[in-house]
């Protein structure tokens, strides 16, 4: 569900709302699906942020209108109004911090309170830190609840997908849903004087003095 | 849904613990809402002649910032068009398979060296991405060395060989002469060079599959 300024699509579009703990993730994971950038800095998100995520399937292309929500209690706290005609969640934890997890059923019980039977995931976030303090083995809470569980981390865009996968599958009924790749349209010829192009010459020679980030990731290796 | 709140014996938790634990469906019944049809797929790339197929991982100039931001990983190709023999540089985001480079490769298109890694390298891109055109400066970097001098030179061969076509179209060369001052290809060695890309776009594809392989392990590993 859109919001009233926000633009609506020709093509089927859900609400997803986004909670968990200030600091698991969330904005990030976010931020990966739809830029593709990384961000390490914190900074809490007030209120909520809406983001619509497009997705193309084997059945065309759909949307979700993410809901990012302040998971700090001081930033806004979650008012009934974020979660009502929310067709799906996430609910996020972050494996490197147990209290995250540990409140992951309030989180759950503060959503089933307006949303009844909407398809819920549960993430672990940040599965790529060395020191875990949520095993894998102890997450234990979506097999009492009937959710999905994935382990993610938006630091290596391990399982990044799935949630969405999850979501798009349970909401169409279709358990072969897939992505597909959306089409690459030809790009306009563009004529770029000599005068433009120098410019950018010099932009991308000081452009190319500045690192890349996460060099050291070991993608490659 | 909160009246629900009953806690099931713990036998279901030590039954199911295993490592792929996060692949199977542990998420209730609930009715769809939607319903959807099995639509066509086009890809876009149907009329076109791979050159190119690495993996990479692609970069933005962030101006404002000024700092290089991820964009995506995934596999970067060159494509040439089989009828006008156009080329052009298309880049998808792994998984997800969203478009996160697609742009001509112009007479005007010159890569240069990322300072600090010899695995990448930066240019500029009237990008199209999203259906609209963008300025865009771009970094990419390669798995290995070789990978990225290969894109680079090939890259650098389109450009030269499309700078030649155009300096014989118009021969008022001389706002273009400083571009193509270093050019000394002819179209017998731009044959050639095709040749080699050919050759060497297979070697990266057996390549690709041993990395990728690597890269499942390492993914496997790392949840363990």
């Amino acid at each position: 569900m859109a919001l009233p300024n926000q633009q609506t699509v020709d093509y089927p579009s859900f609400k997803l709302v986004l909670v968990g703990d200030g600091g698991t993730g969330k904005t990030t994971f976010v931020k990966r699906h739809l830029t593709g950038e990384f961000e390490k800095k914190y900074e809490p998100t007030i209120g909520v942020e809406v983001h619509p995520l497009d997705f193309f399937t084997n059945c065309g292309k759909i949307r979700f209108y993410c809901w990012d929500t302040a998971g700090q209690e001081k930033f806004g706290g979650l008012r009934d109004g974020y979660y009502i005609h929310g067709q799906c969640a996430i609910i996020m934890f972050d494996v490197t911090a147990r209290l995250t997890y540990k409140n992951v059923p309030t989180w759950h019980r503060d959503l089933c309170r307006v949303c009844e039977n909407i398809p819920i995931v549960l993430c672990g976030n940040k599965v790529d830190v060395k020191n875990r303090q949520v095993k894998a083995k102890q997450v234990t809470f979506h097999r009492k609840k009937n959710l999905q569980y994935y382990e993610i981390s938006a630091k290596s865009n391990y399982n990044f997908e799935k949630p969405f996968l999850y979501l798009a599958r349970k909401l169409a009924g279709d358990p072969n849903l897939h992505f597909v790749e959306s089409p690459a349209l030809a790009p306009p010829e563009v004529q770029i004087d000599l005068l433009a192009q120098q410019q950018h010459e010099a932009e991308l020679a000081a452009a190319a003095a500045q690192p890349l980030p996460d060099d050291d990731d070991d993608v490659f290796d | 849904m909160a009246s629900t709140d009953v806690d099931r014996p713990e036998e279901e938790e030590t039954a199911t613990d295993t490592a792929a634990g996060d692949e199977e469906d542990t998420g209730a019944h609930v009715a769809p809402i939607v319903r959807l049809e099995e639509v066509a797929v086009t890809t876009g790339e149907e009329d076109e002649d791979v050159l190119i197929d690495f993996k990479a991982k692609l970069y933005r100039f962030d101006k404002e910032g000024n700092q290089w931001k991820e964009r995506g990983s995934g596999n970067v190709k060159l494509l040439k068009h089989k009828e006008t023999g156009k080329i052009r540089l298309v880049m998808r985001q792994a998984k997800t398979l969203k478009i996160c480079a697609n742009h001509l490769v112009l007479a005007s298109t010159k890569l240069q060296e990322h300072a600090g890694s010899d695995k990448s390298c930066v240019w500029h891109a009237m990008d199209y991405s999203d259906g609209e055109l963008k300025e865009e400066m771009f970094a990419i970097r390669f798995g290995s060395v070789k990978n990225c001098k290969l894109f680079k030179e090939t890259v650098e061969e389109i450009a030269e060989s499309l700078g030649e076509i155009e300096e014989t179209e118009d021969q008022d060369a001389s706002s273009a002469a400083g571009l193509l001052e270093k050019l000394s290809v002819t179209e017998s060695t731009t044959e050639e060079s095709n040749a080699t890309e050919a050759a060497a776009v297979e070697d990266e594809n057996k390549e690709k599959g041993h990395q990728e392989k690597q890269v499942e392990a390492e993914e496997s590993s790392s949840t363990s």
